[in-house]
């Protein structure tokens, strides 16, 4: 027990202390807890709410809510392919397999050292809400709530188990790569379902759920045993409630058994997954540009072909567009010149990156070479036009065999000038804001796209983001202005204003960025290596 | 680092010794501009570091002793992207990067990426790139750890006749015999401050140690070392 605490505070103390060194994350944490807070409440609020709606009718209750739970579940369980955040933390435990320590100790540490991350206790309200719900007299409250926290126990226990597997694929590089890529394929397409089957409207997905509940299909779903023996407990049957209370107690111990068990394959070099093809070796390497800037932009352009996560990116940056052009001409208005243009704006806004992170260790070494500083963000703008530029392609040429050809150069002027002011932005989030990507081997979900410090960086995302769109604003309206006004030959005056804008605002956000670059680099330089070693 | 301050005459193998965590690879970081100094100056081949900081990357080599290659490169194509960075044409590049890897034998792992490299291709690819724009100064922080013993000789044999050619070699070590086989003079630092400086026989003199004393005596006399005898107590 005294290790288990030992290992628990130091957790929690090395959590505190990585975002103490990162202010930002801790800042961008903060900005999020309100509306963490309030979606913590609103759902407990719809919980409560729908129970009631329900009524305590066991063909519906029960089969319903245990629908929910596991959808729930697998979004946990998937959050990181699909969002690349992941919601609780599955720490590195290799550094600790050298102590005398009992494996199930450590599965039970990273247990309870999850209890404290943000999205675990924004659930407690909605598990005190179900609770409630259920209860039909106070004294079943109790009881009730117990049952919720042991679905909540047991959903900690999937991710925990989730998390072992993609780090134990992510042990073994080449077959890494592979995952990775199938992954954000996954993400992908579990993200774009929902909208597909809504964009024909609603009914396909009422009929699925109905079928789902009249059929209670979610009755074998662990994730919702302790959630039913809530509901009985709520009734006053003691024996169901004990009975599933037992059943969703027995899946927590097998998750964890299959944690503890995983825990010791992988850092064994047991858990084979399958073989990785070998690694194609070509002739003698070719360059194709000259100069510094040439030189950086090759060496980003091959880094992110091979990297299975950027050209993932990179396959997906073509069909999102395709996604939502399929989706907008489903919708009853069709694809018109408004929402193409809104389209391009987002694509735009939507480019920018912290540009740095995937050079982590490799930064201090582009920083050794006699190149100026702007030079280096240039480049690394342009390697990143360069990658989007396939799914920017795909976007206006399908945009406008479905809309108007008319709308081409706007759409293009829209895209470009967004872009460029993104990456401008951008490049001051990979100065201020650096993180770095897991190395090869690593846990790629793991460090600070994990737990608090990955919805910190959504939060400084969003940032970001929005800062782009207020300076994008004007040249954004200068583009439409033509359209509003239904005299679309100013298009040609307007459309090579909107870009020069843009053109003049990304120099000058590139200048502040190279005068900040200079005087940070040090710092730059160690806060990668630190999140790097995070990772 | 507390008022370290030393020269350094052109041509010379300077060898860079201390403990661990005396601040070895903290001088080098600042010397190369990767750590700014709260105060004094740094000049390397006259050029002021603070006020000229490209200027003295274009005339240094740098050898960290962690490795942080681009590892979805080949080494072959790091080291073409190494020579364009350093301001070389194209056809200078692709020449001096052949060159290099038949030279340290990587010529057979050209077209394997640097992931998939053992330490010592790694170091041997590292050393290649610090070497490629012809530098007058290197720095070379542990260069010889994870090289095996024959590519080690080829390297040391090399670095020798490059500080005959006139470069400065900036070097830092813990195997201290290689550091006396190599360095016409040393540093020694330790917690921070600078405890002598100059050749060997010069430290042995200053220190009133034997002619016969080998640089780790004089090593362990100038860090005060306390070579613990005893044993340890919960040990029987």
């Amino acid at each position: 027990m005294d290790r288990l605490i030992l290992l628990v505070l130091t957790r929690w103390r090395m959590e505190l202390r990585a975002m103490a060194r990162a202010r930002e994350r801790a800042v961008g944490l903060l900005l999020l807890l309100p509306g963490l807070l309030f979606s913590s409440l609103f759902g407990a609020f719809l919980a409560f709410a729908g129970i009631r709606a329900v009524g305590h009718d066991p063909t519906i209750l029960l089969p319903a809510l245990s629908l929910v739970a596991t959808a729930v579940g697998l979004s946990w369980i998937l959050a990181p392919m699909v969002t690349g955040v992941a919601l609780t933390e599955s720490h590195d435990v290799s550094r600790l397999l050298h102590f005398p320590v009992p494996v199930p100790v450590l599965v039970a540490a990273s247990l309870a050292g999850n209890l404290l991350q943000p999205t675990v206790l924004a659930a407690l309200p909605i598990a005190a809400a179900v609770a409630f719900g259920v209860s039909q007299t106070p004294a079943a409250f109790p009881f009730a709530f117990a049952g919720c926290l042991l679905s909540l126990v047991f959903l900690i226990s999937a991710t925990q188990v989730s998390g072992l597997v993609i780090h134990g694929i992510a042990r073994r590089r080449r077959f890494q790569d592979v995952a990775v890529f199938l992954l954000a394929g996954l993400g992908f397409t579990m993200s774009v379902v929902p909208m597909l089957l809504f964009s024909g409207g609603g009914r396909p997905i009422l009929a699925l759920l109905r079928s789902l509940v009249a059929h209670d299909v979610a009755l074998l779903s662990p994730f919702a045993w302790g959630l039913r023996a809530a509901v009985y407990a709520g009734r006053g049957e003691a024996a169901a409630f004990l009975g599933w209370s037992a059943a969703q107690l027995a899946a927590i111990a097998g998750a964890a058994a299959l944690s503890a068990a995983l825990i010791q394959r992988i850092y064994r070099g047991e858990f084979e997954l399958g073989r990785a093809g070998a690694q194609k070796e070509g002739g003698r390497a070719i360059m194709v540009f000259a100069g510094s800037i040439g030189a950086q932009v090759e060496k980003d352009l091959r880094i992110a072909w091979r990297n299975p996560a950027t050209k993932a990116t990179l396959v997906l940056s073509c069909l999102t567009p395709l996604f939502w052009l399929f989706v907008f001409t489903r919708m009853r208005s069709g694809l018109s010149p408004f929402t193409l243009l809104a389209l391009a704006t987002f694509v735009g806004a939507t480019a920018f990156g912290n540009d740095f992170a995937q050079e982590g260790r490799g930064l201090g070494l582009l920083l050794g070479f006699p190149v100026e500083r702007w030079r280096v963000l240039v480049a690394k703008n342009l390697a990143a036009l360069a990658l989007r530029l396939p799914g920017v392609a795909v976007l206006i040429g399908t945009g406008a065999l479905l809309g108007s050809f008319a709308l081409l150069p706007a759409a293009a002027t829209i895209v470009a000038g967004t872009f460029l002011i993104a990456a401008g932005v951008g490049n001051y989030s990979s100065i201020l804001f650096p993180t770095a990507m897991g190395r090869p081997g690593r846990n790629p979900f793991g460090g600070s796209t994990s737990g608090a410090r990955g919805l910190a960086g959504v939060a400084l995302g969003m940032l970001f983001f929005t800062s782009t769109l207020a300076l994008a604003a004007p040249f954004v309206f200068l583009a439409w202005l033509p359209l509003l006004l239904g005299e679309t030959l100013w298009w040609l005056l307007t459309l090579p204003l909107s870009f020069a804008g843009a053109v003049a605002v990304y120099a000058m956000l590139i200048a502040g960025a190279a005068a900040l670059f200079r005087r940070r680099e040090p710092e730059l330089l160690e806060r990668i290596l630190e999140a790097e070693a995070e990772a | 680092m507390d008022h370290v301050s030393f020269r350094v005459a052109r041509g010379r193998f300077f060898g860079f010794l201390g403990p661990n965590g005396a601040g070895k690879s903290t001088t080098i970081k600042m010397l190369t501009g990767l750590l700014r100094p709260t105060e004094g100056e740094i000049t390397i081949e006259g050029h002021p570091l603070e006020r000229d900081l490209l200027a003295v990357k274009r005339v240094i080599g740098v050898l960290p002793e962690e490795l942080p290659l681009y590892e979805r490169l080949t080494g072959e194509e790091y080291l073409l992207f190494a020579g364009r960075m350093y301001g070389l044409s194209p056809a200078e590049a692709r020449r001096r990067t052949d060159e290099l890897l038949a030279f340290l034998s990587l010529e057979e792992e050209r077209g394997k990426l640097i992931v998939d490299y053992s330490q010592g291709m790694r170091k041997k690819t590292a050393l290649a790139a610090a070497l490629i724009h012809s530098p007058r100064v290197l720095f070379l922080d542990e260069p010889l750890n994870g090289i095996d013993p024959v590519s080690g000789r080829v390297v040391t044999d090399l670095l020798r006749r490059l500080a005959r050619k006139g470069v400065t070699m900036f070097f830092t070590s813990h195997v201290l015999d290689v550091a006396e086989r190599l360095c016409d003079e040393v540093a020694i630092i330790d917690r921070g401050r600078l405890v002598a400086q100059g050749t060997l026989e010069q430290i042995r003199a200053q220190r009133e140690v034997g002619q016969d004393a080998s640089l780790e005596d004089v090593f362990l006399k100038l860090v005060a070392a306390d070579v613990r005898r005893e044993d340890l107590s919960w040990i029987g």
